[in-house]
This record gives structure tokens, sequence and C-alpha cells, in this order.
């Protein structure tokens, strides 16, 4: 923690770990992608009460909230914008009706974020409708349409979803040819691996989804009899937050085995769900065209000038003045301890995982059906006998073949639903890091008098007074944000990148004006009347900060007869190098030098004159 | 504090001939001793401080010493002077230091110790001093002088530590170790050194004395150095009139290996041989090299790439004003989850030492967190140009101190809101009452943590008291490795093996429940098709078939990539029917006969439809069925699918569609293409003019899908 830049070093080197972690490799698993198909109908620009935006307005504020979201935290994936239901067509070759794609299938970017920000609010409305306009619904067709754009991509497609934002629960007004055809047309997406989601929204009456999109949209991933069954969503939070939970797919960094014991394997998948998002790195330009350049790292001998291959080398480090050498594969074997897998080492309760025993994000584990049948059976039974008996599974975690063992606590974690059925909380383990004893540091703690119960009476009042609810999605990143927003700026050629509200400042007016009187009353009944909590603990930088503001200066101001005491009993030395510096001030005295010896000389030599 | 304040150590050990003695099937003193004094200059080599270190060698066979005058410390040797040790060191007591033939006294040896100790640090400063004596007590001694050594040791500040065969408290009438009981030189020994160790410290003077097996044990872990703790002074903030001064300490991190590796040139070891360079080159076929200065730097904003200078960006970034520690407020604990922490490190923040006034101040805030059961959520800056985050602040009251736990909480954009399928409403995976119960008794069996008798809880297996294996498997292979150059790396230490495994006692005990819960819950691995593929059609049987497999191959090149991709096509699908039905006659996976009728069900769907563009989609697929069934020579099924088709086209409205059949000439196949056929190339043509003549009857659109399966019915 000595230099900022060794700190800074430090978060990198886990930030490649962490990178691993997060293991998603576009090389190797293709590219998601996702298409908005949003009903231009009518109904759907209809306000509702309480000047709640329409259901087009907060579709429109969604997708732009995604298309940002992506831009920031996976921007390789694919978006597309259509709308259906429209009175204008816009597609290829003009072959399919009420059909309008806003946005091809494509990565988005600064231009597309502009154009959804047109379509919001009122006067989006006014350009949707002079551009789009409401028309026929034809949705089989619109579905057609969309499976083109998938079908033109030419990259490979990991995961391809499809988002329905609708209020319209007969979407075709009962004529059931074209019910028909929709349904066909799902079904075939389906096939091709395209998730259809219904995003529903408010209806007057009630939107019913047994009517017809109970037949379009995929089944739920458990196909269990009992999937939840949605309401559909009225406020602009509750879309947004449930267009999130899908809108990235589920990726598992690891497929392993959870061995409970020798011939008792059962299949998971590791997952992260929470992962410190960074500003990406930079790329470089080269400077006629602004095209990216590629790098190229060579490695070669310095005496003969020949390329070396990775074989060519060997690792050393070096101790006590011996160099020891080894393999790159023995360096990576070193490493290697057991197979990739979760080993049971046992269980123990709940209030022996430590709350200071912190790493690294945890990961989500959930069970593999498909690799293992009856995984999920045996999972679900450990699930919940650790949940009953508040315990938790001690885990050997070993991810990857050359990766070291770390442990894991296995905590379990029982399925939750809000009142609209979404989920809030999934059922399975999460698998918090614990340190090793190298981990750990050893500090000394200083001895210090405890606060008696009125001062922490009066300090309980003040935490009563600025009690809030915390959200951990309530949040944003305002290092992240403002770079984005800055490229933004830059991309669309603004004149000033948009403001940013940080919302990880305090808010020192409310906090203030909540409190009162109550933080002087606690100041007063624990710090002593001349005590300056304020006040930098060493005495050398207080110039500094007297320099700086300048209402408060606990300052020792010498008289003038204190300091000729001083000349004259030849003490001066005594006094220290602020001290001195702020006498000169006083009295007027020019110093060249800030070394005592020159500041004592000039005192002096102005004192005696 | 002088980071430079270093020991002054000598080993000294005993390698008279008593040492060389074992009971049978033990190891003899002599080679416990060695390896102590082996792991433990081996962990000072890798420590890489400025420990200073000597040997001693008593009993040895020559003698070496500054103090030897006529009889008098006799085969007492020094071996190595004070110097900081190296793996030169380490390779002399592995080849050069053998059991000895003599005996020698061992509070002579202390003596000498002393001598070298004080002579060698003379004028320079060390922090501490101190003997390591290794014996087994079996000489005897002359008490006579011990007075005056202790009285030396007191003087110099030299502090002693014994490492011994037995356990010091184990005495006489107890024989700790193979039943061979101490002998009177030993117990006379033994009271010797109690002497001495309690008058240097009266109250812990014994717990300096070591067995041998126990300090193996201990040193075989490597200990890595300490790092200091860096203290971080901030004022904690609530609002702008409430001040705490605090020091933050970092208490939880991921310890990192302090040296990384380094790449040489293999054949000369030479780092110096070897450069990495760092060329720029444009996209191009070329790959045109360009000047690192001719580049500027760029950030992807999606699609587009931003041109955005280190200048610009530096003027522009989020900025923050110093270091922070601001309340925003106040929460619940329950309303922080645990498993939503980021960040790599935990801080624990106290007031500063000297600083009563803070000291109360933070106490009553920690105290009033407690007992609310909340938290503070604080903005936190490490310095003027860190980035800001979010942390919570939790109580924590020890005995020994207080102290609020600081760890980060993420931003909305580190957070992945999955969600997953429900375990609980899924009826496949609910397990039964049987079922709980089994995972009941391994939970039972498996507690790593229980009571004694006295109702003191035991930790079968603290992870915080692990070393990191990875860092103990490292510095065995670099001792090993720079010790014998040549030599393939050892295994891995047993002990850390068994470390990181089950405690035998709960794997023992978890046998049964196990057995029973293996019963209950049958598992099934499954065979995944794809790497049955990849492994054994493809390799398994090349060598048998050559040609075949070329064969293969060549074909193969005519399917799309998405063939491959999308895994393997068992069926006919509605998305490209034509293309899955190739590939299905191609596999032979299916008899001819189901594939054909998958896809005319296909086209049946997608008929059902009436709109130009499945109508379209229909005709490759009907081209398809015609090519492939004459390849394959069987004409049946599809002539008589045609058939059957024109026959109910009036009835279905679907002139248009026959329309385009005639106009792409897809008619019956003839007797010339399929020698099976029953229609002769006349028949065929007169097959499709023949229907456009008849009338067009009642074009009643039946909108049912009822037709569809009676059409398939009728094949």
């Amino acid at each position: 923690m000595a230099q900022w830049n060794d700190y800074h070093h430090e978060d990198e080197d886990v930030d490649g770990e962490e990178r691993d972690e997060s293991g998603v490799d576009y090389k190797s698993t293709g590219r998601d992608s996702l298409v908005f198909l949003v009903d231009a109908s009518k109904e759907m620009f209809i306000m509702g009460e309480d000047e709640e935006p329409s259901p087009f307005d907060m579709t429109m504020q969604c997708v732009r909230s995604v298309y940002t979201s992506k831009i920031i935290s996976s921007d390789k994936d694919l978006v597309a914008l259509v709308f259906y239901g429209t009175e204008q067509s816009k597609n290829p070759r003009n072959s399919f009706k009420h059909v309008y794609i806003y946005h091809d299938l494509d990565l988005p970017g600064a231009r597309r974020v502009q154009d959804v920000d047109g379509l919001r609010g009122e006067k989006g409305a006014q350009v949707a409708g002079e551009t789009m306009g409401s028309g026929n619904t034809n949705l089989g067709e619109a579905l057609w349409c969309c499976s083109n754009l998938y079908s033109d991509i030419k990259l490979r497609l990991s995961h391809k979803r499809l988002m329905i934002f609708t209020c319209r629960d007969t979407p075709h007004g009962g004529d059931s040819e074209r019910d028909r055809q929709a349904r066909t047309k799902a079904s075939d997406l389906k096939e091709t691996g395209v998730v259809i989601d219904l995003m529903h929204l408010m209806k007057p009456g009630g939107f019913d989804v047994s009517l017809f999109f109970c037949d379009v949209v995929s089944p739920p991933e458990d196909e269990a009899e009992l999937g939840l069954q949605m309401e559909p969503c009225g406020k602009l939070e509750d879309l947004q937050k449930r267009v999130r939970a899908k809108e990235m797919k589920k990726r598992s960094v690891a497929r392993l085995n959870l061995c409970l014991g020798e011939g008792m394997n059962v299949a998971v998948g590791v997952y992260i769900t929470a992962l410190q998002a960074r500003k990406p790195n930079a790329i470089k330009l080269y400077r006629d065209n602004n095209e990216p350049v590629r790098t190229k790292t060579r490695l070669y001998h310095t005496q003969t000038g020949s390329l070396l291959l990775p074989s060519d080398t060997k690792r050393v480090q070096v101790y006590a003045g011996r160099q020891i050498v080894m393999e790159k594969d023995e360096v990576d074997v070193i490493k290697k301890f057991s197979d990739p897998g979760l080993e049971l080492i046992g269980f123990k309760p709940m209030e022996r995982l430590k709350l200071h025993h912190h790493l690294r994000s945890a990961v989500f584990i959930y069970p593999e059906e498909e690799m293992v049948t009856g995984s999920a059976c045996v999972f679900t039974a450990l699930l919940r006998r650790c949940s009953v008996r508040n315990v938790f599974a001690l885990c050997k975690y070993t991810r990857i073949r050359n990766s070291p063992p770390r442990f894991l606590a296995l905590v379990p974690q029982k399925e939750e639903v809000d009142d609209g059925q979404a989920q809030i909380a999934a059922p399975g383990f999460h698998g918090i890091f614990l340190p090793y004893a190298d981990d750990i540091r050893t500090l000394d703690t200083p001895q210090l008098p405890t606060a008696s119960e009125s001062q922490v009476d009066k300090m309980k009042e003040i935490v009563h007074k600025l009690r809030f609810k915390y959200r951990s999605d309530a949040f944003e990143n305002p290092v992240l944000q403002q770079h984005y927003r800055n490229l933004e700026a830059l991309a669309l050629d603004l004149m000033a990148p948009e403001h940013i509200e940080d919302l990880t400042m305090p808010n020192v007016n409310m906090i203030d004006q909540r409190l009162g009187s109550l933080a002087q009353e606690f100041r007063d009944l624990v710090y002593p009347a001349d005590y300056n909590p304020e006040g930098k603990t060493a005495p050398k930088r207080k110039p500094a900060e007297a320099a700086g503001g300048t209402e408060k200066k606990p300052k020792v101001e010498m008289s003038e007869d204190e300091l000729r005491g001083h000349v004259q009993k030849g003490n001066l030395g005594k006094l220290t190098v602020p001290v001195l510096k702020d006498a000169c001030k006083q009295f007027g005295v020019k110093v060249t030098g800030t070394k005592k010896q020159e500041l004592i000389d000039a005192l002096t030599a102005q004192l005696t004159k | 504090m002088a980071r430079s304040a270093k020991t002054a150590l000598v080993l000294c050990l005993d390698v008279g001939f008593s040492m060389s003695n074992s009971a049978p099937g033990q190891e003899p003193p002599f080679q416990q001793a060695k390896k102590v004094i082996q792991k433990f200059v081996q962990r000072q080599v890798f420590a890489e401080n400025k420990d200073e270190l000597g040997l001693v060698l008593f009993g040895s066979d020559n003698t070496k010493n500054n103090l030897a005058k006529d009889d008098q410390y006799q085969n007492i040797s020094v071996h190595r002077q004070l110097m900081i040790p190296n793996f030169e060191l380490l390779e002399e007591i592995q080849n050069d230091v053998h059991p000895g033939s003599q005996q020698a006294d061992w509070l002579d040896a202390l003596v000498v110790c002393m001598d070298l100790l004080q002579n060698e640090t003379l004028g320079k400063k060390y922090e501490r001093l101190n003997i390591v004596m290794l014996t087994d007590l079996n000489t005897p001694s002359s008490p006579d002088q011990l007075d005056i050594i202790i009285g030396n040791l007191k003087r110099a500040g030299i502090t002693l530590q014994f490492f011994l065969p037995f356990p010091v408290d184990g005495g006489g009438s107890n024989p700790p170790h193979g039943g061979k009981a101490l002998s009177r030189e030993q117990q006379q020994g033994l009271e010797m050194t109690k002497q001495v160790m309690m008058s240097l410290d009266e109250e812990d003077g014994l717990e300096e004395v070591y067995t041998f097996s126990d300090a193996i044990e201990k040193l075989s872990v490597f200990k890595r150095v300490e790092k200091r703790p860096m203290a971080w002074p901030c004022t904690l903030t609530i609002g702008s009139s409430l001040a705490i001064k605090i020091v933050g300490y970092k208490a939880v991190c991921e310890e990192r290996p302090r040296k990384s590796w380094s790449v040489v040139d293999a054949q000369t070891h030479q780092k110096d041989d070897i450069k990495r360079d760092v060329v720029y080159c444009l996209n191009d076929d070329e790959e045109t090299e360009v000047q690192k200065d001719d580049t500027i730097q760029g950030y992807r904003y999606g699609s587009d790439i931003v041109p955005f200078s280190k200048v610009d960006q530096d003027q522009m970034k989020y900025k923050t004003d110093g270091k922070s520690f601001a309340v925003l407020g106040f929460t619940k604990q329950s309303m922080i989850n645990r498993h939503q922490f980021v960040g790599t490190q935990v801080l624990k923040v106290f007031a500063p030492k000297d600083d009563e006034h803070a000291g109360v101040a933070l106490s009553g805030l920690i105290r009033a967190l407690d007992d609310l059961k909340m938290v503070a959520v604080v903005r936190y800056v490490y310095a003027r140009n860190g980035n800001p985050q979010l942390g919570a602040a939790f109580p924590c009251i020890k005995e020994k101190y207080e102290c609020l736990v600081y760890i980060q909480l993420p931003f909305m954009e580190d957070l992945r809101q999955y969600s997953f399928p429900s375990l609980e409403n899924n009826k496949k995976y609910t397990p039964s009452e049987d079922q709980l119960s089994a995972v009941d008794s391994l939970i039972d069996s498996m507690m790593l943590v229980e009571e004694d008798k006295d109702g003191v809880k035991k930790d079968l297996f603290k992870v915080n008291h692990i070393p990191n294996p990875q860092y103990q498997r490292l510095f065995q292979c670099l001792h090993h490795r720079a010790v014998n150059p040549s030599a393939p790396l050892p295994p891995m230490d047993p002990w850390l093996t068994t470390a990181l495994q089950r405690p035998l006692a709960v794997a023992t005990r978890c046998q049964a429940p196990l057995e029973i819960l293996k019963k209950k819950f049958p598992l099934k691995e499954v065979v995944k098709k794809k790497e049955l593929k990849t492994s054994k059609e493809l390799f398994g049987n090349s060598t048998e078939e050559p040609d075949a497999k070329k064969a293969k191959v060549d074909e193969e090149e005519d399917f799309n990539l998405a063939d491959i991709t999308e895994g393997s096509i068992t069926q006919v699908g509605s998305v490209d029917p034509a293309r899955d039905f190739r590939t299905l006659i191609r596999q032979k996976s299916l008899p001819f006969g189901e594939v054909c009728q998958q896809l005319t069900g296909r086209i049946e769907q997608l008929l059902g439809n009436k709109n130009m563009n499945y109508y379209i989609k229909c005709i490759p697929c009907i081209q398809t069925f015609r090519e492939q069934s004459v390849q394959v020579g069987n004409a049946d099924h599809y002539n008589s699918y045609i058939q059957s088709l024109k026959t109910s086209i009036p009835v279905r409205g679907l002139q248009e569609f026959w329309d385009m059949l005639v106009q792409d000439a897809l008619t019956l196949i003839n007797k010339d293409e399929v020698e099976g056929s029953t229609f002769s190339s006349h028949d065929a043509k007169q097959f499709l003019t023949a229907g456009e003549k008849k009338e067009e009857v009642v074009a009643a659109v039946v909108d049912d899908t009822g037709d569809v399966d009676d059409l398939l019915d009728m094949m």
C-alpha cells in the first residue's frame, strides 16, 4: 500500500486472473445476440395513469439501458431493434409488411444509443408516429423477418434471444390464421435455438398470456409443470429488472463434479454473479486513418538476432544469489494439485463463516442435470438440508487443470420470488473463497478506551436518522460512467459529455439537515473542547493545510517578545521548521532557503537589528 | 523502526556418536536434527532477509575453534562463521555433515557458540542474538561453570533454544520415545537445561525447548515473509460536521508470490540473451509495420472506435478530491448480501494509536452499529487519483479490540442478475423424505466442528491455518531444483497432501452414510454424442477404410459449417428441412422411408400456412426429395407423395403452389432415372400437364389442420 502504483498493480494482477475466471472467450463460444421485437401499435403509446410513461416509452428506456450496458459490459454482443404492427415497412427485400427494422443485428454504438434516445418521451412517440406509424399486425411475418436477421449474420452466434415487448395479449384480434402462422414461425425460431421471451406490459383488464403468447414464447428452462407465471410489468423498474435478468446469457465459468465422496459425483456449473466491471484497455490506432493496429510480440536472441520459439526459453528465479532454472511446463505443473472439481471436505455451522474472510467475488453453484442425471435431485436435497440446518459445506475447489486449490464455503440460498413472481434469489450455493494462513495479516491493534453508554446512545440516534434501504444495484460506477459518457460525446461530436450523477458522493446537505444538532451533541460527548478531529495527525503537514483552508488555524502564534527571548538565549534551534517559517512570515523576513539554519540565521538577523 | 534489524544465530549441532543410536525402526536423533537444520536454513534462504547464521558441530572428529587449547574444547568445530545463509550452506549440510565418533560436552559447545557470536557481531547492530542447541544431552557435562555461563548469556543478551529428541516435561520416569528410558547423563543434562532456560526466562523459558519431531512439522511450512502492515490514515466523516480520525490496515488479502519467473535463453540461461519486442502493424494483407509514434490511443464504444488521447482522457476523466471514508448512510446488516462482496481485500479500521478521543468516538459508532445490527455504507477513496469504491463498514467487537471491517460492495455494472430454474417446483428434482434423511446423516457424519467432552468446540479443518499450498509446493520445488539442478521435480510433500484432504476421522465416519446415499440417489453420467463422434467415429475407423473416410470428407465440404456447429441432426426440422433431409440420408442413421415421411410431414406443415413465403420454402424440399430419391434409387416414396399431393390440390386450394412445381418441372421420377419406377418419361411429363387442365373446383379454404394428418395417413 506504500505506493499508489503498487496498489494499482496488485489490482491488475487480480484482474488478469478474474478475467480468466469469467471465461468468456468469444473465439470459442461465439457471440451472444439479442433482438428486441417491439409492438408499435396505437395501444403501446397510451400513457399510463399517474403520468406513468407509455409502454412504448418504457420499452425504449429499457432498450437504451440494455444498449449502454452492452457497450460497457459485453461489447461483443449483437443487438437488433425491430418494430411490428407499424404502418411503414422497412426490411431488406421489403417482403414483410408492417415490420420495421430500426436497427440491424450489430454491435450497439453511440449512434444507435442516440437513435433510441430519439424515440423516448413524448417527442419520441411523435417521431415514431412519423417514421413508422401504427398499422396492421402480423407477428408471424415479424418473427420471420427476425429469423432472417439471425441467418444473415456470418459470425457464429452462441446464444440467440428474442424479446417481444407488447401490451396486447391478442395481437391479431382473433385472426386464427395469423395466430397459427405466428405460432409456426415461433416454433421454427425456437428450433434454431432462439429463446423467445415475452416482456408483457400492463394492459387495462389484465394481460392474459394463455390467450396466445403461451404458445409463442420458449418454455421455462426447468420444464416444470409449475413454471413461473409472471405478472405483466407496470413499472419501468420492474421491466428493466426483468430484461436485465434475461438479457445476458448465463455462462458457467466451469462445469465440474462436486464430489461428495468416492464414487458420488454430482455435476455442477460454476457461475459468476458479481464481477468488477473495469474500463476496457485502450487500443492502438494508426494515426493516419484511425484504424486499429495489431500488435505482435516477438522474442529474439540478442546475440544472433534470430527469432526464438517459446521452447527456446526457460524460466528462472533467483534466491540467495543462485539462479534456479525450470522448464515452462514445470512451472505450470507445479501449480497442479488435483483434477478440476469440487471436493467436499465436510460441513460447518454457519456462524463459523467469518465475515472478514473475503478474498474475491463469490461464485454461484447450480446443478448440471445434462451432464449427470440425478445431480439436481442430490443438489436439491443437499441445499434444503444445509439451509434448514444452517450449515455450510466446505469444499476444495480446483477450477482448471493447473490451478492450485482454494477452499470454498458453499452457503445455501433458497429461491425467493417477488410479488410479480420474478426471481430475486436463485436456488443454489454461493461459493465464498476462504483465505489461507498467508492471506491473513497480523496487525497490532491499538489499545484505546471504549465509548460509554451515553455516547453510544447518542450515536444510535445519529445512525437512526441516516437509515436507508441499501440496494446493490442502486449505485453506478462513476468512473466507468464518466469514461463512457466521454466516449459517447466524442463519438457523437457532442459539445460536452452528458453530466453524470455521482451516487457515491454523500449528500452532505441532506445529512447535515437530518442530523441537526445531533452531530454537535455527539462531538461534545466524545471530544474535549480543544480537540480538532479534522486536523492532521502529523504536525509536519500543518502548513500545507494552512495554505489551503484559512478558517481554522490552531497555530501557535508567537509573540515578538517570546521570539526575541529565543533569539537572545540563542535557542531558536529548539523550534521546529514550520514554526520558524511561520515566524518568518509573521515578521516579514524573506528567506531564500528552507533549511533550518537558514531560517534561524534570517530571523536572528532581522530581530537583532 | 529499523527495517535493517537482523538476527545473528548459531546452530549448534551435536554430531557425537550417541546421536546415531536409536531404537529399531526409529530415525536416529542425528538424522532428525539434520532435517531440522535443513528445513530451517532452507526457510531462511527463501525468506531472503539479512539474518546471519553460523554452524557449530560438536562431537566431531576434528577440532576447529578459537578456544581450543591443550585438551580444552576438543572435538568442537566451527563449521561456518556468521554469514547470510545460502544454497552452499544447504549443500554442505547435506553432503558434509555426518555423525562423528566422538563426544563433546554440550556446555563447552555452548561456550564456543557464545564466543563466536560475540566476536563476530562486534561493532555491528543486531536486533537479536540466538543460539540453537540440537543435542540428545547424552554426554557428561560439568555443571560447575553453569552459573558463569548463564551470567554471560544474560549479559550479552543472547537467547537460547533447545531441540531435543524427547520432550522436556515427559522426564525420566515416563519414557516417551520407543520405550527407551533416558540415560543418567540425559537426566542430568535435562536438569541443567531446565536450569539454564528457567534462569534466562523464569516463566516461559521451557517453551523454548522443542522436540525434533515437533520442529520438523513446524518448519516444513515455508513461512512467508511477513509484510509490515501499512497504515492508511484518513478521516471518517458523517456529513460536514462529524469527523473521526481513523487508520485503516489491510487485514485479509490474497498474498501473491513476491518473485515472478523471468524468461531466459534455454541454452545459456542468460536473461540478457533474450529480447522481447513489440511491433505494431496495420490490419492489411502485407501486415505493414508502423512506428509506435504513429499510433494513437483509442477506445471501443460498442461498434465505434473512438480516438481518445491520453491527454484528453486525463482531462476529462472522473476525478476525486483525495482520500475519503465518507458515510453515505446506514443500513441493516441483513440488507447486505455476503455473496455480493467484491474487491480483493478487507480493511480493518481503527482509531490512531495515540488518539484516545478518536478511539472513544469510533467506539461509539462501532457499538451503536453492533447494537442496532446495522452497517455504514461508505464512499472509499484510497488516494487522490484512486477510483472511488462503495463499501460497507461492519462493526467488529473483539475481546482485545474494536474496529470497523470495510469490504467493497458492487456497483450496478458489476452485477449479473441471472435467474435460474426453480429447484423447489420441479417434481423431478424433489427429493423424498427418505433421501433427505440420508443427506442428513451424511451432514451429521461430516461435521467438522465438534464439541469435546468439556463442551469446548473444536474445528477439525481450519482453512485459515493452512499455508497456501501453492507456495509450499513452489518453494519445495525451488529448493529441490537449486540443490539438484538436473533431477526431476520431487513429488508433493505428504504432509501437504494430507493437509488438503478430508480429515481422517471424518473420512472414516462418513463411509457408511455415503454408501447409503449412493444407493438412494442414482446418478448417471450422460455420454455426449458429440464427444463420441470426435473420438471414435473420426479416428477409430480411419485406418480400416481410408477410402471411405476420404469420400466422406469430400462430401462434407458441400455442407456449411452450421451443420457441424449445430450438433448432429437427428430429424428433419422446420428451418431448413431440405438440408436436414440430405444430411439424414447421408448419415443413414434412419431408414430411408422414415426420413421421407419426416420430410413430407414438414412440407405439409409449411403448405398449411398458404402463404407465398412458405411455398417458396417448399420448393427446394421437393427438389431435394426428388434428387435424393434418384440418387438412392428408390422412387416409391417420392412418386406416391407427389401423386397424392396432386389429388389434394383442388381441395386445399394449393393451385398457386402446384403452378410453381410445374414451373420447376418437378415431375414424377421415371423409369430411366430409377429402375424401380413404374412411370415412363412420357407418363411423368403428362402427369404435370394433366393437372393443369383440371377445372379449378371449389377452392374452399379449409382452415382446419386436420387434413394434413389425413393426407399423411393416406400415404
